[in-house]
């Protein structure tokens, strides 16, 4: 115990001298960066206000993260995450519209209602889901792989050519299915990434109380023969760049891989966590490592943005919080016709006899929430 | 919860049990062990013990009374429960058992197999009846829901029908039984005497073998031939026939009556009132025999009451009449009434005018009602020996075959004698073999000093 | 293991028209799986030993030879894990076909079997189905003592969104696997060690038999004898000793137990009465409690007794032979139930 680190706290503004990307594109992720601090800061009132039931992870504070990860992916590449979720949704494109009415639990929600804040599901943007059980989603991550390696390879006579995320939290490094899930990938050489969003706690638990080895968290990974990377979660630029370079690794050797995403966790666990675990001091010292104050810094140093801009910005993503919040409030409570629908595709057992399951194929069971734009998901 | 302490099963094959007496009385407290009562079962006199600690909130059953098995007899108060509202809540229940049990008069209610299957061999199976696994505590009327339903399609009320499952169950077959039962009695009131054996008797009688004569061999359907309809009279006789010898347990005594004296005086008495136009037949003199026989044996003249045995104070002799084929075949028994104070002369002038009358234009209810005793003869036939069944009520039935000549041993010496066999089928419920023996002896003597009848 | 004959007491001819030839029940899965995987390559098996050791009960004989590696695929001794990922893979369109060597095995892959499959289609709203075979052994195997020896469709029947089929027959294996690797849902197949070897008619031409339809193996009057898998070879035998008694019993297999063929359950029901459930899991909160329950509601007024029910006895599994004969719902405890059910005890 004695080696063990305190989280890792990159110094502010590492690789702002350089941008990797277009001004556009770096605009782009403050930008929703902003959205997922400002989604996250309404659902906490929201919830205050009893307009969200259950349970509530915010993902303020990880934003670069899922920003950073998503946006060295493509499109393609399916990902799958915890329950701590709302912030991938965002970063994978789901509307914000879709993403509060599902906290809100209304019929226009992602999953109609039916998954909640733990359990964001968007087909469209392939997000395999939000997962309420810890650590059971690196499972479903390997089979993400297994299956686009399958495609790829058995079904189309080709080369493996997608990646998979599947994304942890420090916590489920002590689950046993995440071993099985790492052994299997190392076996099957699949491309899926193990991303532990080390965030220093599960739940009220600090690391190093709960998890051996914890200052250095690829050590899980390399008793499977898995590639290793040590990031900074609190730079966005640090995590798109190096997780670029990874997941064209794992593209090209069709292999996979495990982060140690250092990060910090702004608020508590959930909604009722008093965080008495940890000094309001050492949260002080986090919060002055801002992910978005950090990105801010660097585009402006970089001449991208200015105060009107960030304003502009600022301006935007509240309007669009707030009207999706309104949108949420003003959506159908979920009929409850619903309740009995989608449990099975088709209850008793109808084969259609195609070989693309039906809810792959047909418009009657992908994404069903409404269209509000040209960008969102499936009618 | 008070505890509903129930008449308890003392013995393999007890059915029903009777409450000799009390050792406790209403407000008297118990403790767990103690013998509350002494019980009657059919084998021997049962001490009853308690299994818990309270005090006896009531008596729901008084000492001398018999009751089937699983009955609430009394209800134990727990400590901490009120004596009075337990006893008014209890006296309520048990309002309700005595509804039932005033028609479950038979004792022989609860198939002996059903309450057998123990707590222990029907965790896993199922095989008990789920009310003895944890007591029966409720006394309400037991009826299988398809038994209700079915009972409330066919309009019979339910209550009034025996049920012969588990704690006096009424289930589909006592429904079943009843509806065949009532059909019958409406459809064809021209048959038995004694038509009137309620449903009650009936479906406690079968409940006593637990017969179940409700499947048959399939017909071979590929044999030709035709099929004669049922007539109301074939449809009641097939009912009470199979229904008299499956649930009464017949068995038959035989013996032989040297007719020597008997066909003697007969000839005699007929050569005198051959004027008068009367014919004494050999039946009459039986009639008459058996009907002061009645005297002696009581028992002959009785019947099976479930709970009891009815002896009857009149003596009426049935006598099967066989109908001609052109009234339809089949059989009546009509009846002679006060058999025991009728003359030879009388007896044989109502025989006849019975037959006549059966044959001719068919007897009337009264005419084939309550027969205490039946005479079946088919001596004229020249039918050396048969047995009968039963007609219910009856408890018995004389069965009788030809006077024959044959080689004979009188005193040593081989000679020619005329005899008659005869043969009761008696229900053993009511007649041991000893009571026949001594039944026909006694009618022997009748028979083989034909003067005794005469005077 | 001794070789279980072809049961002569199922005189039910399978409906489908054509030639039939006398093949084991692990051939009849097989033959599906191969069938299936011929003409879907969407279809791939993965699972213990499956695939360079032919299967552990040999039903994937063959397989790898036929398919290659990349579709036979073997795993590691990771039942969470690979269950996980084959949930996963279906996530994504495959349709996985997962031999758990025994469903006992099962029991350390519930999170993925039962929080993940069954559910994804629910909490995604429609968006991601899980398209499903979960196969292998189930119910004691034969003195495995009691890790080994779960009838697991006592737990997972009670999760929705599941479809649980326990065939009883070679023919009905093949018809009922090839249904369950076209399902669109999860199904979880529970096939027994002790029916493996058993010999059957199956016939030559391709046929699927659905969910949801139940066989009457004996037509009866007098009382409805329900099971599934092989307590339905134990009903059949007890029926021939209670027809020399004059008890005449309908012997329906319900081949699916998610979906449940209640309306033919509930017309013999109605027409004798009396039902007994045979199930070979535990009695408490089991499949065999749920018909129970639904006979009682569906028939309440045509019944002339409770419906009886014979399980497994409530303790875990004995090893001893004849404790483990005692212990299984056998021949006997059903002839009670059904003397006792019809008033003939």
């Amino acid at each position: 115990m004695s080696q063990v680190a305190p989280p890792a706290v990159p110094t502010a503004g590492a690789g702002a001298l350089s941008l990797p990307v277009s001004p556009t594109t770096a605009l782009q992720w403050l930008r929703d960066m902003h959205l997922i601090r400002e989604f996250e800061v309404r659902c906490m009132q929201s919830y205050q206000e009893k307009k969200i039931g259950g349970f509530c992870h915010v993902y303020i504070g990880q934003e670069a993260v899922a920003v950073g990860c998503v946006a060295a992916m493509r499109p393609e590449d399916p990902i799958v995450t915890a329950y701590r979720d709302h912030g991938h949704a965002l970063a994978r494109g789901m509307t914000s519209r879709a993403c509060m009415a599902e906290m809100y639990g209304r019929v226009d929600g992602c999953a109609k209602g039916k998954g909640g804040s733990m359990h964001m599901f968007d087909r469209p943007n392939n997000l395999f889901g939000g997962h309420g059980i810890v650590g059971a989603q690196t499972p479903l991550g390997v089979g993400l792989a297994f299956a686009t390696k399958y495609e790829d390879e058995v079904i189309n006579g080709g080369k493996s050519r997608r990646v998979s995320l599947s994304f942890l939290g420090d916590g489920a490094v002590n689950q046993g299915s995440f071993y099985e899930a790492m052994n299997l990938s190392g076996l099957l050489d699949l491309p899926v990434i193990f991303i532990i969003e080390n965030n220093g706690y599960s739940m009220g638990t600090a690391i190093q109380r709960g998890t051996t080895m914890s200052h250095d968290l690829c050590i899980k990974g390399r008793a499977h023969g898995l590639r290793e990377a040590t990031i900074d979660g609190m730079d966005v630029l640090s995590v798109y760049r190096d997780m670029k370079a990874l997941v064209e690794w794992c593209r090209e050797n069709s292999r996979p891989a495990i982060v140690d995403m250092k990060c910090y966790r702004f608020k508590g666990h959930s909604m009722s966590d008093p965080r008495k675990y940890r000094t309001r001091e050492e949260e002080a010292h986090h919060e002055s490592n801002d992910p978005i104050i950090t990105l801010e810094h660097t585009l402006t140093h970089a001449g991208v943005l200015d105060e009107a801009k960030l304003a502009a910005m600022l301006k935007l993503v509240r309007e669009e919080v707030r009207e999706a919040i309104a949108f949420a409030n003003a959506s159908e409570v979920t009929p409850e016709t619903e309740l009995y629908k989608d449990v099975f595709v088709e209850p008793w057992g109808k084969y259609t006899g195609s070989s693309l399951p039906e809810f792959m194929g047909g418009a009657t069971n992908a994404c069903t929430f409404r269209a509000t734009d040209g960008k969102e998901g499936l009618v | 919860m008070p505890i509903e302490l129930t008449m308890p099963r003392l013995s393999d094959t007890m059915e029903a049990g009777t409450v000799v007496r009390w050792n406790v009385k209403e407000g008297d407290a118990v403790k767990s062990g103690a013998v509350v009562a002494d019980i009657e079962t059919d084998k021997a006199t049962m001490e009853m013990p308690c299994f818990d600690d309270g005090r006896i909130a009531v008596i729901l059953v008084e000492s001398g009374k018999q009751v089937k098995v699983g009955t609430p007899i009394a209800v134990v108060a727990l400590e901490g429960e009120d004596l009075a509202s337990v006893k008014a809540n209890a006296r309520h229940a048990g309002a309700a058992v005595a509804g039932v049990s005033g028609a479950v008069a038979a004792p022989a209610v609860v198939p002996v197999a059903a309450v057998q299957s123990t707590v222990v061999a029907s965790v896993q199976t199922e095989t008990s009846h789920g009310m003895e696994e944890f007591g029966a505590t409720t006394a309400r009327m037991r009826v299988s829901p398809v038994a209700r339903r079915m009972a409330e399609d066919a309009g019979i009320d339910v209550s009034k029908v025996v049920g012969t499952g588990p704690a006096g169950r009424v289930i589909k077959r006592d429904v079943e039984l009843a509806l065949a039962q009532a059909q019958s009695n409406r459809a064809s009131s021209t048959v038995a005497p004694g038509a009137s054996a309620t449903i009650v008797t009936g479906s406690a009688m079968r409940v006593s073998t637990n017969a179940a004569p409700t499947s048959f061999a399939p017909l071979a359907l590929t044999l030709r031939g035709r099929d004669v309809a049922l007539s109301n009279m074939r449809q009641t006789i097939a009912r009470r026939l199979v229904e008299s010898k499956t649930t009464i347990p017949h068995y038959q005594v035989t013996m032989k009556f040297s007719m020597d004296a008997l066909l003697a005086m007969r000839k005699s008495f007929n050569e005198k009132l051959a004027a008068s136009g009367i014919k004494l037949s050999v039946n009459d003199f039986l009639v008459r025999a058996c009907a002061l026989a009645m005297a002696e044996h009581p028992y002959f003249n009785a019947s099976f009451a479930g709970d009891s045995i009815r002896i009857h104070e009149q003596v009426n002799i049935g006598v099967a009449i066989s109908l001609p084929q052109e009234r339809g075949g089949g059989l009546v028994v009509g009846v002679i009434t006060d058999a025991d104070h009728k003359s030879l002369r009388q007896l044989s002038s109502d025989a006849r005018t019975l037959a006549e009358k059966a044959r001719t234009k068919g007897l009337s209810m009264q005419e084939m009602s309550d027969a205490t005793f039946t005479i079946s003869n088919l001596g004229m036939f020249g039918v050396e020996h048969f047995t009968a069944i039963i007609n219910p009520p009856n408890s018995a039935i004389l069965a009788c075959g030809a006077a024959i000549e044959q080689p004979v041993v009188r005193k040593g010496v081989l000679c020619v004698g005329t005899e008659m066999q005869v043969t009761l089928s008696l229900d053993h419920r009511v007649i041991d073999g000893a009571m026949a023996a001594e039944y026909l002896r006694t009618l022997k003597e009748f028979i083989e000093e034909p003067e005794t009848l005469v005077v | 293991m001794s070789a279980v004959m072809s049961n002569p007491l199922f005189r039910e001819p399978l409906s489908i028209a054509g030639a039939t030839r006398e093949i084991e029940f692990r051939d009849a899965v097989r033959e599906a799986m191969c069938e299936e995987m011929r003409r879907d390559k969407r279809v791939y098996l993965l699972g213990e030993e499956v695939a360079q050791y032919d299967g552990a009960y040999k039903v994937s004989k063959g397989m790898l030879a036929e398919f290659g590696a990349g579709r036979v695929v073997d795993t590691p001794i990771s039942e969470s894990g690979f269950s996980g990922m084959a949930i996963g893979s279906a996530m994504l369109g495959l349709r996985p076909i997962v031999e758990f060597m025994s469903w006992s095995f099962a029991l350390v892959a519930a999170d993925p079997i039962l929080n993940n499959a069954p559910k994804m289609l629910y909490m995604s709203g429609g968006q991601f189905g899980c398209p499903i075979v979960f196969r292998g052994n189930d119910g004691a195997g034969g003195q495995l003592g009691s890790t080994h020896s779960w009838s697991v469709e006592g737990l997972f029947s009670n999760v929705p969104g599941v479809k649980i089929v326990i065939p009883s027959t070679p023919a009905d294996a093949k018809g009922l696997m090839k249904t369950a690797i076209r399902d669109d849902d999860p199904v979880f197949f529970m096939e027994s060690e002790r029916l493996l070897s058993m010999k059957g008619h199956v016939p030559e031409a391709e046929y699927l038999i659905p969910f949801g339809h139940a066989a009457i193996r004996r037509a009866g009057k007098d009382c409805t004898l329900c099971s599934w898998g092989r307590p339905v070879h134990f009903c059949m035998e007890a029926a021939e000793i209670l027809a020399k008694e004059g008890i005449d019993c309908e012997v329906i297999d319900l081949r699916t137990i998610r979906p449940l063929d209640l309306p033919t359950v509930i017309a013999s029901v109605r027409k004798t009465s009396a039902a007994v459930v045979v199930d070979q899991s535990w009695s408490f909160a089991s499949p065999g409690s749920e018909l129970a329950a639904q006979i009682h509601r569906h028939c309440f007024d045509d019944l002339d007794n409770f419906v009886h029910r014979v399980h497994s006895d409530d303790v875990p599994t004995p090893y001893a032979v004849a404790l483990e004969q005692e212990y299984l719902p056998n021949v006997r405890k059903i002839c009670e139930a059904v003397r006792s059910a019809t008033y003939r005890a």
